[in-house]
């Protein structure tokens, strides 16, 4: 393996073209994945995590204009047609969709659905992928697996779809997982399971992990990184033990103060929130995106000026004008 | 690197979820035709039918042309269950006899046209745009000629042997399947399993070979069934105008168009048995389609 970051983005942008003008999904996105690390991408919705996500694989819709730097193992993956793409996906970089009740193809058995995953990039005989995807189900926790691989889609529960997806996405040991909100569509319980899966993933192979959510709680026990986004922006990376107690963006602190908890009660009982609504793409705030819901903005610099990334830590970074009157709790 | 295939060893604490319907695989298919009653009785006339065509050689009564002048004109009998013709020839015989060149028109064109059909159509519906646009031409281009006289020329000029009708026929049969496959193209290729066939690393011809025809095999077959009919038909349309299949070769057009005189005089039964073999073909042909398409949904319908 060459040094360096596995993956390194470098000011990604997507944009799409609508009746009012370009909308950037993803402005100006720069993060580096290193080898068997998980970085988790938090955010509301329509902050651009689903956009990064299928720009990460060249997956994103044709009307899309993608721009900036993907490096895979410094090999550049923008610009790239889609015959060359073709043998980094779900190879080297695979993905894990959020629905697995739509995103598995109801006439195909889930065996024969793993082993096109992996006939699309290795030339094994019959036997051999039938072991291979048997040994796959039941990595991700599914019993019986040789009967289950015969079995479609529909015999299946919402959970043990979620997993099928996962041994898919998992089937050619990919370096870099992508994972767009895999537990969102189950219940709490089905979620706990799956994330148990994931995390025995994380062990087993040594796939870097983008872990998309909006979860926060999923970022914390999963996450050795997060990314923070707003408005397809990058608000605040670091490590996850930085951004939760030493957070230096008013964003994020309101996300995390805005988590129900059993042992702080706000005033009345209440939760914390955020005042106003994430911005329309297409009436992007002028200065820093966030300063019209932001407590610390001031008139003349928030609204004005837009906020760069800047280091505010050891491997942690912050786009806020005031990030230094944010005192670490 | 641990490649996913020796993991097997791995203790998978496997947590068993309820499954959604512990039913069994596999056999299902028989199960949903059979439950159209009209299906199964439509295989099976049709499979007699084309049993006793394919088979005549062994099953006809009497051999192929086999004339017996001793034998007056007459209808219906028990040793001659579809009469005799004006040649004292055993009508029974010459019927089948005439169903192998009506059938194996009808099933090569049936097959021919669907896979034109089908792979035009997926094409237009999958890439959309410029292709799409240039495919849906063609198959408007094709759609408003008219049909029996364009038939008629081209066979006048190109000979008209079986494989020239056969691809003339199918010329004219493929478009239907094309516009069914192409809509549901472009609705299929939007659902997020493309997307993730296409996130494992399928190429466009796997997505639509794997992903998209076998979920629209349904709608396919069923409109191959159509073509068979339309074949049928349009086969023994162009014979009976004198176009299709050349004497002394006998198919169920030529059969009608021998038969058309009989209108009003006894032997008006050399008539009814070519129809009604046709209609015979037509409506089990229907029927299979519609009891294929059921069979072909393994999500039950509840999916």
């Amino acid at each position: 393996m060459s040094d360096g970051p596995l993956l390194s983005v470098r000011d990604l942008r997507v944009e799409f073209p609508t009746s009012g003008g370009l909308l950037a999904a993803v402005d100006g996105l720069t993060f580096e994945l290193s080898a068997g690390e998980t970085l988790g991408v938090v955010g509301e919705s329509g902050a651009g995590k689903s956009a990064t996500a299928s720009a990460l694989l060249g997956l994103h819709p044709r009307e899309a204009k993608v721009t900036g730097s993907i490096q895979f193992r410094g090999q550049e993956l923008i610009g790239l047609g889609d015959k060359e793409l073709r043998p980094f996906r779900g190879d080297r970089i695979a993905m894990i969709f959020q629905d697995a009740t739509s995103s598995l193809n109801p006439v195909l058995r889930i065996g024969d659905q793993i082993a096109e995953a992996i006939r699309a990039h290795y030339d094994l005989s019959r036997s051999e992928l039938k072991a291979r995807v048997v040994g796959l189900l039941e990595l991700v926790g599914i019993s019986s697996p040789a009967e289950r691989a015969d079995q479609y889609p529909h015999e299946f529960s919402g959970g043990m779809r979620q997993r099928a997806m996962i041994a898919m996405a998992i089937a050619n040991d990919p370096d870099v997982l992508v994972a767009d909100e895999p537990t969102t569509a189950l219940d709490v319980t089905i979620q706990a399971q799956v994330l148990e899966v994931m995390e025995r993933i994380k062990e087993r192979t040594e796939a870097a992990i983008v872990m998309i959510t909006h979860d926060l709680g999923v970022v914390a026990g999963l996450a050795d990184r997060v990314l923070v986004m707003y408005a397809g922006r990058e608000v605040e990376l670091g490590g996850v033990e930085d951004v939760f107690y030493r957070s230096r963006h008013p964003y994020t602190r309101g996300l995390l103060a805005s988590l129900p908890r059993l042992d702080r009660r706000g005033a009345g009982g209440r939760l914390h929130r955020i005042d106003g609504n994430p911005p329309s793409l297409l009436e992007i705030p002028s200065g820093c995106e966030f300063h019209p819901r932001c407590p610390y903005a001031l008139v003349g610099l928030c609204d004005v000026s837009r906020p760069e990334l800047t280091v505010v830590g050891d491997a942690h970074w912050s786009s806020c004008h005031r990030w230094q009157e944010l005192e670490p709790r | 690197m641990a490649r996913p295939s020796d993991s097997s060893h791995l203790s998978a604490d496997a947590v068993d979820l309820p499954t959604a319907a512990a039913r069994p695989a596999g056999n299902g298919f028989i199960r949903r035709y059979s439950r159209h009653k009209s299906a199964v009785v439509g295989a099976v006339v049709l499979a007699v039918i084309m049993i006793a065509c394919f088979g005549a050689s062994w099953l006809a009564p009497y051999g192929k042309n086999q004339q017996n002048l001793d034998l007056a004109v007459h209808g219906p009998s028990l040793d001659h269950w579809f009469g005799v013709d004006e040649l004292g020839r055993d009508y029974f015989s010459e019927v089948l006899y005439a169903g192998q060149l009506s059938l194996k028109i009808g099933l090569a064109v049936g097959i021919l046209a669907t896979m034109v059909g089908a792979a035009a159509g997926v094409i237009a519906g999958y890439f959309g745009r410029a292709v799409d646009d240039v495919l849906m031409r063609v198959t408007d281009l094709f759609l408003i000629v008219p049909g029996i006289a364009v038939l008629a020329i081209a066979l006048r000029g190109l000979g008209q042997r079986d494989t020239t009708i056969i691809l003339v026929l199918s010329a004219l049969a493929w478009m239907r399947v094309a516009r069914v496959v192409r809509t549901q193209a472009l609705s299929l290729r939007e659902k997020d399993f493309v997307v993730a066939a296409r996130a494992s690393g399928a190429s466009h011809r796997r997505v639509m070979a794997r992903h998209l025809l076998p979920n629209m095999l349904g709608a396919i077959v069923v409109n191959a069934t159509l073509a068979v009919a339309f074949a049928v038909l349009a086969e023994a349309t162009l014979s009976f105008l004198g176009f299709g299949v050349e004497t002394p070769r006998t198919s169920w057009g030529t059969l009608l168009e021998k038969a058309s005189g009989t209108v009003g005089t006894p032997t008006v039964y050399l008539l009814y048995f070519p129809g009604l073999m046709l209609f015979l073909v037509v409506l089990c042909v229907n029927f299979i389609g519609e009891g294929l398409r059921d069979a072909f949904d393994p999500g039950d319908g509840e999916r």
